[in-house]
């Protein structure tokens, strides 16, 4: 069974920098540097990401003696996954000021 | 004479087989990089569900350049690798050991705060932290490999019993117990040698019985420490007076805890070594034997 706990502020972190431009395909240490993560945490959410539907990956051929690159952007299901959680981020820091209010 | 042996002449012995295997590469040293080597490694850990991970981790490495940057980001993803799920059985085995490691130092810590033991003795156990440390993570890694986990922990526990078998059971014997010669050559060579030749014979492959002597020294190390701290908590001060003489209770404890971690490095040391000799004769002799004629097709 798979369990859907909210994403970790890093795994947001990367949605959001690949919901920027959806269409692009993204080397893997360009997003590292771009979301200012280490490849060992990155590589862990990718793997979630692409577990849950939420990551479509390709390969780019390789160049001479240099391997093939694995490529990463959003599916569709991702795209609206961000969307969701923008959404739900901006209810909330809607909702955050009226309790203030409230609690004062 | 049988640690004169190991000490001397395995160290000897590997370098030969080392150079024999390639000789070219025992004296250059080798071709490949450092990143890629140790990504490489870490990536053949990987579940066979993970192998395209590993595979754009190996690709992205590839494209990158300055060494810094190749080595920070090839360890970032051998941390990543080393840890990605799924771990399939493996996960029983490293939980069995981290669940006996953090037993061995819990109750170190607690002998060391309840007999007030100095500094040093909590140097020592911070030494003995990250030894352990070492001991599992090397452990974790070879209990990934297909095949190993099973007669790599039977093998450490084979280890263990025999050793208490000679020694003795009761915690006195785990302080007091002096091995006759015979008991030397049982413990320091038939048995780690045993180990490995079962190993390489169980899969017909002398890199698997390296590997299975490995994993069985790391955990009889680890087992063994555990039975020897419980003896030194059910004894406390209490047992045979110590050789030396002149030791006080703390004293006592402070010298029992720190022969439980020489032990530990070099029983460990003992069974790898013994264990890698063994596997690698044994692969010759495999490697003579002809192949039965029908082969049976691995899941």
């Amino acid at each position: 069974m798979q369990r859907n706990r909210p994403p970790s502020p890093q795994t947001v972190n990367v949605l959001l920098t690949l919901a920027a431009d959806p269409a692009r395909w993204r080397y893997g240490y360009d997003l590292a540097t771009e979301v200012r993560l280490k490849s060992g945490s990155l590589y862990p959410i990718l793997v979630r990401l692409a577990d849950r539907g939420l990551l479509e990956t390709s390969w780019e051929a390789g160049v001479g003696s240099r391997p093939p690159r694995h490529l990463y952007r959003l599916t569709g299901a991702g795209r609206e996954f961000v969307a969701a959680l923008t959404a739900a981020r901006r209810d909330r820091s809607a909702a955050q000021p009226r309790r203030r209010l409230s609690e004062a | 004479m049988p640690y004169f042996i190991v000490f001397l002449l395995t160290p000897i012995g590997v370098a030969i087989a080392l150079y024999r295997r390639n000789p070219r590469r025992f004296l250059d040293g080798p071709a490949d990089d450092a990143p890629q080597r140790l990504l490489l490694w870490a990536v053949s850990l990987l579940s066979p569900r993970r192998a395209e991970w590993g595979q754009a981790m190996l690709g992205e490495l590839a494209h990158l350049e300055g060494r810094r940057r190749r080595l920070r980001f090839a360890f970032g993803c051998a941390g990543a690798a080393l840890i990605m799920p799924p771990w399939g059985r493996a996960a029983v085995g490293l939980g069995a050991a981290i669940a006996v490691t953090a037993g061995s130092l819990t109750l170190y810590a607690s002998l060391a705060a309840h007999y007030g033991l100095g500094a040093g003795d909590w140097i020592a156990l911070a030494v003995l932290g990250i030894i352990c440390a070492g001991f599992l993570l090397g452990a974790s890694a070879l209990l990934r490999r297909p095949g190993i986990a099973l007669p790599g922990l039977a093998g450490g526990v084979f280890g263990v019993v025999v050793g208490l078998s000679i020694a003795g059971f009761t915690a006195v014997d785990q302080v007091s117990f002096i091995p006759r010669p015979w008991q030397q050559w049982v413990t320091v060579i038939a048995v780690p040698a045993a180990i490995g030749a079962v190993g390489t014979l169980w899969r017909r492959d002398p890199a698997a019985g390296r590997r299975v002597a490995r994993l069985a020294a790391l955990s009889a190390g680890l087992l063994q420490l555990l039975y020897a701290t419980v003896a030194v908590a059910i004894l406390g001060g209490g047992g045979p007076p110590d050789q030396d003489g002149g030791f006080t209770v703390r004293g006592t404890i402070s010298d029992r805890l720190g022969n439980n971690i020489v032990d530990l490095v070099v029983g460990t040391l003992l069974i790898a070594m013994v264990g890698w000799a063994a596997a690698a004769l044994a692969g010759r002799l495999v490697r003579r034997t002809p192949a039965p004629a029908i082969s049976v097709r691995e899941g």
